[in-house]
């Protein structure tokens, strides 16, 4: 039997890792527990609950004003994994200096970064986002419609991401995508972009950015771009969002063409 | 004459073609190439047309009108050999096919595009001059332009890539310019008449050609040799890129191995070529030499690799410990050789006497398997610990004084210790240059902080990372160091991380006391009723706290916002305090034992007396003169032995220290790295990347580890002689272990911190661990009497007296007395003072040099700066005289003796005013055929031709920075 000095001498290293891993175990805390307790207090999704918050708080047609009320709720009072604001910025930046016209957005969730890159796109551009949930998709359709954005800017498809690749062409006639967005299942980066390269939807200059491609991280998806040699790949490194000291970062690959 | 001077202009051509040779094409049919690369060299700038012809025609595209007609007018002048050459040449060229032609001519292209590439940036002028040959190219070409236009496109691309290697051969420096002006003052003129069947005669071995050649033209071949021998030398001093400098190096190494050993004559060659190939061999032999040396240097080829992948900080561990290991194997040579060795061959055998026997009740657990890591049992009482020597004086035949030997041996080995440490702080401290780097703390960053030894994608691109966020931090502390805000937090924060480490600190050591005295409560209940956890309890804890506080310091340590080299220092204290509070809290315990076991020894003493006393009276009444009883040597009552015991603890702390090494080194390192691994598959986040990750190797953790190791084995050593032993395999397996961890397991660090500015900080904590080991073991040595049954000091008062006793018994009594006065308190006193003012001396001494080489420094630099100064003055003085001239020139009339004259002012001027006219006249007279018909080559003639050449001749002044010239071109004159 271990004496109690023993397990005492392991109090540094407890001690050691809890203070490491803080941010993480704040992170199970907030995302998980609090999830967990919510629902089963109020008895509706998370996605819904954000979806009244914004509701009752922001102001209906202003893209920014829901978009604020979405990180304050998000910071505020639950989490969500949205692009956030911080890694939103850069996207900005981003849709700024390309003008796509083509977006597809894999992954829409609560409809954030939908909201998000629609406000910021050129007129005429569209974007063709992906949900599998249809819970959802609801839910984020509501916000999009809320935010003042119509079926012409944003096309929202309730299916996995697989089926609707290869279908792209034929179903929405889209000959080019300027830029893809991915924020879904981070097991699904790498066969999603490989989807994308063999149905000849990229062409020279498409950018693809993939959110989170270090914490949860998508490590096969990254060595897939930096290898194949198809891409001119950029990493921006970030925080993970609404939680400091978790770094993350976004992926930005720039399609170089087939040679 | 007009013959001879070609045949010098042959040899000049000659010489430049093979370095021209050399340089596109690798050595590889290097003969061959030198037959077709001459034919379009010669023609190169003076006859394209006839080039092109000449290869159409080999292709098999023209036929009819060959350039044979044309080489035989040519060759008109030339003499036999020459004719016969060219036959030669050419029925050999023809023989070849044309496919083979095109190859070879693809293959120069592909050589020329990147010697094109190389010269590209060099001038301009250049492109113009091959412009114009273009141009030259083109009106010759006319009609047939249309025609033959892929073969003349390759024509032109030849000669675009000909000529640019020439041209950016001669510009960059006046060195170089010299030589080859030279080479075209001569050589060009003729070339241009004759240069076809001149360079055919190249075709012909070198050595071919040089037999043929006068005592003259062997005494420039030699010159010219003696030039190459000279440039290879200064080669390393020139102000040209490094790309350019190998080319050239290669070139003259080429030129001189072609040449060197066709020189000779005869005999002299065979001895020339003899000795070429033994120095050869030599050198081989000589590199093979040094590979075995470096093969011969323990793991070196192990650091080297480790270095590539992880940067220097991580070799210097393997370094460090290298290091340590060579240190060991002389503290073992030492106890092994003249303590343990002499006492296992003439010592008394086991069994013999009571110290060197197992006790009857240890008899039964003396060969348990636990024996191996407690060293109790058998190993208890063997060479292996202090108890077991006995006090004879002299043992064996050899008379070995085992008492005094164990003694100086154990003084011995420490004072080695402390040699070794402050000699090689002292080589380290040379090292570094003294004064303030911090001036140009950017240029620093910049310029000398790359790591040149890293050769790991991976490592390369952590170091790129480091390297810009020091810069970053660089930048960020340069403005913070202006403005400081909020300093009272950041100010609140350190105090707290200190306390929160001090608090740590204080815990670690009352849970070591803690277990120590308890482990003390359990010993006089008796070990044996308390399982393993107990009663290893007092090393598995202070292992444990060794590990896991370290760690907790780390995390506090982020609250301080240093600097991370401020950081690092910090977290080095911080384990240091740490490492030794655990030690001296584990001494002072050990003191405690010794006091207990003394008391017990009071006790076994009298006890002993009874036992005697007993024994004698109980069996053997009356007769005193009988043998005495002979008592098995097992059941003798024995005392604690407290020496054995120090000795023992410190031999269980260091197994149980390299288990907790080794097993942090398995489950941290390795289990963790496989897991992180093969579970990456099919785990819902990047493992690799995000929470556990492979671990990185902890230097400043493993040489902190390392040091306080060594201080135990200094401090236990005495007492038991095995530990540098044991250190030296634990430090082998480790070395083994370590390395083929740290490849294996572990990534490199993202935080790279100088490798060499930390080393001696490193020794000096050696050195401060030396000292602090040292102490208690002198305390012991002084003040506690040795035990009275068991050692080789056994029935003296102090260990120390054994040197007195050999003083008064193995020397002769004089010399006890000098000593005895020698070490009167009225000679060590003022020679104890003698030693101080020395000291204080020296030290004085070596600040003032230290001042002085400051001064010096200083010095330097606002030399430094003067010079700059002057030189940017002087320059601009030079740019206005420049302009001046060049008015001064453009007022003139363009005649040559003015230019001559400007010549010696500035050569660059010149030199450019060269390249114009050169192209002009030869814009103007594109035909060379006249020239050739010319029957005395005047230099006049030539001046109206080719300007750079001919202009040297003309001009009664030489070349600016060419003295020789004049003397030369004299000399080609008159022949």
């Amino acid at each position: 039997m271990a004496s109690p000095a023993i397990a005492l001498a392991f109090l540094p290293l407890l001690l050691t890792l809890i203070i490491r891993y803080r941010y993480y175990f704040v992170l199970l805390y907030r995302a998980v527990l609090i999830r967990w307790v919510r629902d089963c207090l109020s008895g509706i999704s998370r996605e819904e609950r954000a979806y009244q918050y914004i509701l009752t708080h922001a102001t209906p047609g202003d893209p920014q004003s829901i978009l604020d009320t979405f990180d304050q709720w998000c910071s505020k009072v639950e989490f969500i994994s949205n692009i956030g604001p911080k890694k939103g910025k850069i996207l900005d930046r981003l849709l700024q200096d390309h003008c796509p016209l083509t977006v597809l957005e894999l992954g829409t969730h609560c409809g954030y970064s939908t909201v998000r890159m629609a406000r910021s796109l050129p007129i005429g551009a569209r974007i063709y986002s992906v949900e599998m949930d249809e819970r959802n998709a609801a839910v984020a359709e509501k916000i999009i419609r809320l935010a003042g954005f119509d079926d012409d800017m944003v096309e929202l498809m309730v299916r996995p991401s697989d089926e609707v690749i290869p279908r792209l062409r034929e179903d929405f006639g889209v000959e080019r995508l300027d830029l893809v967005f991915m924020d879904h299942w981070k097991r699904c980066y790498l066969p999603d972009l490989q989807l994308l390269e063999g149905s000849g939807l990229l062409g020279e200059g498409s950018l693809i950015v993939a959110d989170n491609v270090i914490f949860p991280g998508a490590p096969n998806f990254l060595r897939h771009a930096r290898r194949s040699g198809l891409y001119e790949v950029r990493v921006h490194r970030a925080t993970l969002e609404y939680i400091r000291g978790i770094r993350d970062g976004m992926a930005e690959l720039t399609f170089l063409g087939i040679k | 004459m007009v013959i001879f001077s070609r045949f010098t202009s042959s040899w000049k051509h000659l010489r430049y073609f093979s370095i021209e040779v050399d340089e596109g094409n690798d050595n590889e049919f290097n003969l061959y190439y030198v037959g077709v690369e001459d034919h379009s060299e010669g023609e190169k700038e003076q006859q394209v047309k006839q080039e092109g012809k000449r290869r159409r025609e080999r292709n098999g595209k023209i036929s009819g009108r060959t350039a044979s007609e044309k080489r035989s007018a040519v060759t008109k002048n030339s003499d036999k050999r020459e004719k016969k050459h060219d036959k030669h040449q050419k029925t050999a060229r023809e023989r070849r096919g044309s496919k083979t032609h095109e190859k070879r001519r693809k293959r120069n292209n592909a050589d020329e595009e990147v010697v094109e590439e190389e010269c590209s940036k060099e001038k301009n002028v250049k492109n113009e001059r091959t412009k114009t040959s273009k141009l030259e190219d083109e009106k010759e070409q006319g009609g047939k332009k249309n025609k033959k236009k892929s073969v003349k496109t390759e024509d032109v691309d030849r000669n675009h890539g000909k000529m640019k290697p020439r041209d950016c051969n001669d510009v960059p420096t006046k060195e170089k310019t010299k030589n080859r002006k030279k080479l075209e003052t001569i050589s060009e003129p003729e070339s241009k008449s004759d240069s076809e069947s001149d360079l055919e005669s190249r075709d012909d071995k070198a050595v071919g050609v040089l037999s043929s050649l006068t005592p003259e033209e062997l005494e420039m071949l030699k010159e010219a040799m003696e030039e190459k021998k000279k440039l290879m030398a200064t080669l390393r001093g020139k102000p040209w890129p490094m790309k350019k400098k190998l080319i050239i190096l290669r070139e003259s190494q080429e030129f001189l191995e072609k040449y060197e050993g066709a020189l000779g004559k005869g005999k002299g060659r065979k001895l020339y070529a003899y000795k070429v190939v033994m120095m050869k061999k030599w050198m081989k032999f000589q590199r093979d030499f040094e590979n075995f040396k470096t093969a011969c240097i323990p793991w070196e080829m192990k650091i080297k690799e480790i270095e590539s992948h992880f940067g220097s900080s991580v070799a210097s561990y393997f370094i460090f410990l290298r290091w340590m290991y060579g240190i060991n194997m002389i503290l073992f040579g030492l106890t092994f050789g003249l303590v343990m060795v002499p006492e296992a061959l003439m010592g008394k055998p086991y069994g013999t006497l009571p110290r060197k026997t197992v006790p009857r009740e240890e008899e039964a657990s003396a060969m348990n398997f636990a024996v191996l890591w407690d060293f109790g049992g058998y190993a208890k009482y063997s060479v292996l610990f202090y108890g077991y020597y006995n006090n004879q004086r002299a043992i064996g035949w050899l008379k070995f004084r085992m008492p005094l030997s164990y003694f100086l041996v154990g003084v011995g080995t420490v004072a080695y210790s402390y040699m070794v440490v402050i000699r090689t702080m002292a080589r380290n401290a040379n090292e570094e240059g003294g004064g303030d780097d911090t001036i140009f703390n950017f240029s620093w960053k910049a310029f000398t902080s790359w790591d040149y030894l890293i050769g790991n994608p991976e490592t390369a691109d952590n170091k790129f990372a480091s390297i810009t966020t020091s810069i970053k931090e660089a930048i960020v502390e340069d403005q913070e160091s202006r403005k400081d805000d909020n300093i009272h937090l950041t100010r609140f924060l350190r105090v707290l991380a200190n306390f929160l480490v001090l608090c740590c600190l204080a815990g670690s050591g009352y849970l070591i006391y803690f277990v120590v005295r308890r482990s003390q409560k359990f010993a006089l209940v008796g070990l044996e009723k308390y399982g393993w956890w107990e009663r290893n309890e007092v090393n598995m804890v202070m292992s444990l706290l060794g590990m896991f506080c370290p760690m907790l310091f780390d995390v506090i340590s982020t609250l301080e916002n240093y600097h991370p080299r401020i950081a690092l220092q910090w977290q080095l204290g911080r384990i240091f305090a740490l490492f030794l509070g655990n030690l001296y809290t584990f001494i002072i315990a050990l003191m405690d034992a010794i006091q207990l076991k003394r008391a017990e020894e009071d006790i076994v003493k009298t006890n002993m007396t009874i036992w005697q006393a007993n024994l004698y009276n109980g069996t053997v009444p009356d007769n005193s003169t009988a043998p005495p009883i002979t008592v098995h040597p097992a059941d003798v009552p024995r005392g604690p032995c407290w020496e054995t015991m120090v000795g023992q603890e410190f031999v269980r702390l260091i197994i149980s220290d390299t288990m907790t090494t080794y097993i942090t080194l398995l489950i941290g390192d390795f289990f963790r790295a496989v897991l992180v691994r093969f579970l990456n598959n099919c785990w819902c986040w990047d493992l690799e990347y995000g929470f556990p990750s492979y671990s990185e190797f902890d230097v400043s953790g493993n040489v902190l580890g390392l040091i306080f190791n060594q201080g135990m084995i200094w401090m236990g050593a005495f007492y038991a002689p095995c530990l540098p032993a044991l250190n030296l395999f634990r430090l082998h397996v480790s070395m083994y272990l370590q390395c083929w961890a740290v490849m294996c397991c572990n990534v490199p660090q993202e935080r790279v911190f100088k490798a060499s500015g930390s080393n001696n900080f490193y020794m000096a904590m050696l050195l401060v661990i030396l000292f602090l080991s040292t102490l208690p073991a002198i305390y012991t040595i002084v003040s506690i009497p040795p035990s009275f049954d068991c050692g080789p000091f056994s029935g003296k008062s102090r260990m120390f007296d054994v040197i007195q006793e050999t003083l008064e018994t193995d020397f002769p009594a004089w010399f006890g007395m000098v000593f005895s006065y020698a070490s009167n308190p009225g000679l060590v006193l003022p020679f104890l003072l003698l030693l101080v003012l020395a000291l204080y001396y020296l030290q004085s001494t070596s600040k003032t040099y230290k001042r002085v080489n400051m001064e010096l420094k200083k010095k330097l630099q606002v030399q430094n700066e003067e010079n700059k100064k002057k030189n940017k003055l002087a320059a601009l003085k030079a740019a206005s005289e420049l302009e001046q001239a060049t008015n001064a020139v453009g007022k003139h009339s363009n005649t040559d003796s003015d230019l001559g004259m400007n010549e010696n002012d500035n050569s660059l001027n010149e030199t450019q005013q060269h390249r114009q006219k050169g192209q002009k006249s030869r814009y103007v007279h594109p035909s060379q055929g006249q020239h050739n018909k010319d029957p005395h080559p005047i230099s006049s003639t030539h001046t109206t031709t080719r300007p750079p050449a001919s202009r040297s001749r003309a001009v009664p002044g030489h070349l600016p920075g060419n003295p020789q010239q004049p003397q030369r071109n004299s000399h080609s004159n008159r022949r």
